[in-house]
């Protein structure tokens, strides 16, 4: 994958899920359309690829006022990633000789989202012992319905399902020694969204971290091809 | 300016330390005008069926809202301002309310604890 293809992949996807993000604040209670219908006709534009260094800096302001309003994420990791992945396209931009660097790290970003999250759990004996996933599904605000509460009396499938998280999470630099192994992490770190969003109504992270990981195709070609 | 720099800061160098500990959980609870029983705002459904959780991959406003709202909640309990305040009260527009107030879940040993965290000041007329 090249660099410009990357670069336009992402802006395309970020655009997709910020307008997807959109409609749901117009829809919801305190709307704000005053903030959300300029970012979809930003975004509509960020898509069609109209002067998308200049957009990505407007969508930042944007981003920035946003967070002021309601005084910090409305969506904590997912708007986190989100305004990521618009300050290096930002950069990649607007400082042409600092792209590589930009969107590299970008991708370098989305392994330490996996291997941070995995390096806290696995330090922490209520995640070895499964305790830490019961109580997610006794007790917290995520889980979309009363009856996956039933789950946390599943010791031993809470066990196995924080380990396969915690070795998922924690192996996943691994996965960029070889493009195929990237490719199958990033399968298994997509279904891994797909059941959050399933069981925890987290819909935004699905969607914001699939828009990260052309960096990391770039970023893993990029790591492997010789030096010039 | 630094306002705003200081807001985007985290979004440059992020944390990424997901769920790293499961800490009490708020919820909001609400009496309506001229009753006395407290009852749980926006209660999860019993059920969500498939098909749905399919859908609310693409369209999943009352859910993220109802994650905003906790967050509002635990930002109000760490350090009381009245922005979260604001944020919560303007959507228990939906529910005609009397008092509202945050109840913190927590496991102690091998049972859950609730604990009334946060208590609004009684409204005369909803």
């Amino acid at each position: 994958m090249t660099l410009d293809f990357a670069i336009r992949l992402t802006e395309i996807m970020l655009g997709l899920a910020y307008i997807q993000q959109s409609l749901e604040h117009l829809a919801a209670r305190a709307g704000e359309p005053i903030l959300f219908v300029p970012r979809i006709v930003l975004c509509a534009l960020l898509v069609l690829g109209v002067a998308p260094g200049w957009i990505c800096l407007v969508l930042l302001i944007n981003g920035a006022l946003l967070l002021r309003r309601v005084g910090g994420p409305y969506n904590g990791g997912a708007d986190r990633m989100g305004l990521l992945i618009l300050i290096c396209l930002t950069f990649a931009h607007l400082t042409p000789a600092w792209r590589e660097v930009a969107f590299g790290y970008l991708g370098a970003q989305v392994v330490l989202s996996y291997f941070i999250s995995g390096w806290v759990k696995v330090g922490a004996r209520d995640w070895r012992c499964g305790c830490a996933l019961a109580d997610v599904f006794a007790f917290s605000a995520y889980p979309v319905s009363e009856n996956l509460r039933r789950l946390a009396d599943r010791p031993a499938l809470l066990t196995t399902a924080s380990w396969a998280v915690m070795g998922f999470e924690l192996a996943f630099p691994l996965s960029l020694l070889t493009g195929p192994s990237l490719l199958a992490a990033l399968a298994l770190g997509a279904a891994f969204h797909l059941a959050n969003a399933f069981m925890f109504g987290l819909n935004r992270f699905f969607w914001i971290w699939l828009t990260a990981y052309p960096s990391l195709v770039w970023l893993q070609a990029r790591m492997m091809s010789p030096i010039s | 300016m630094l306002a705003v720099i200081k807001l985007l800061l985290p979004a440059l160098t992020p944390s990424w330390r997901f769920f790293d500990s499961i800490g009490p959980s708020p919820r909001i609870e609400y009496v309506p005008p001229n009753a006395i029983d407290w009852r749980a705002f926006r209660p999860r459904p019993a059920i969500v069926a498939w098909r749905q959780m399919w859908r609310r991959l693409f369209w999943n406003p009352d859910c993220n809202e109802s994650l905003f709202l906790t967050s509002c909640a635990e930002r109000l309990l760490e350090s009381p301002n009245s922005q979260s305040i604001r944020e919560i009260e303007a959507r228990l527009a939906d529910a005609p309310w009397r008092q509202w107030r945050i109840v913190l879940t927590t496991r102690d040993e091998t049972r859950l604890v609730r604990e009334i965290a946060y208590l609004s000041p009684a409204r005369l007329r909803a």
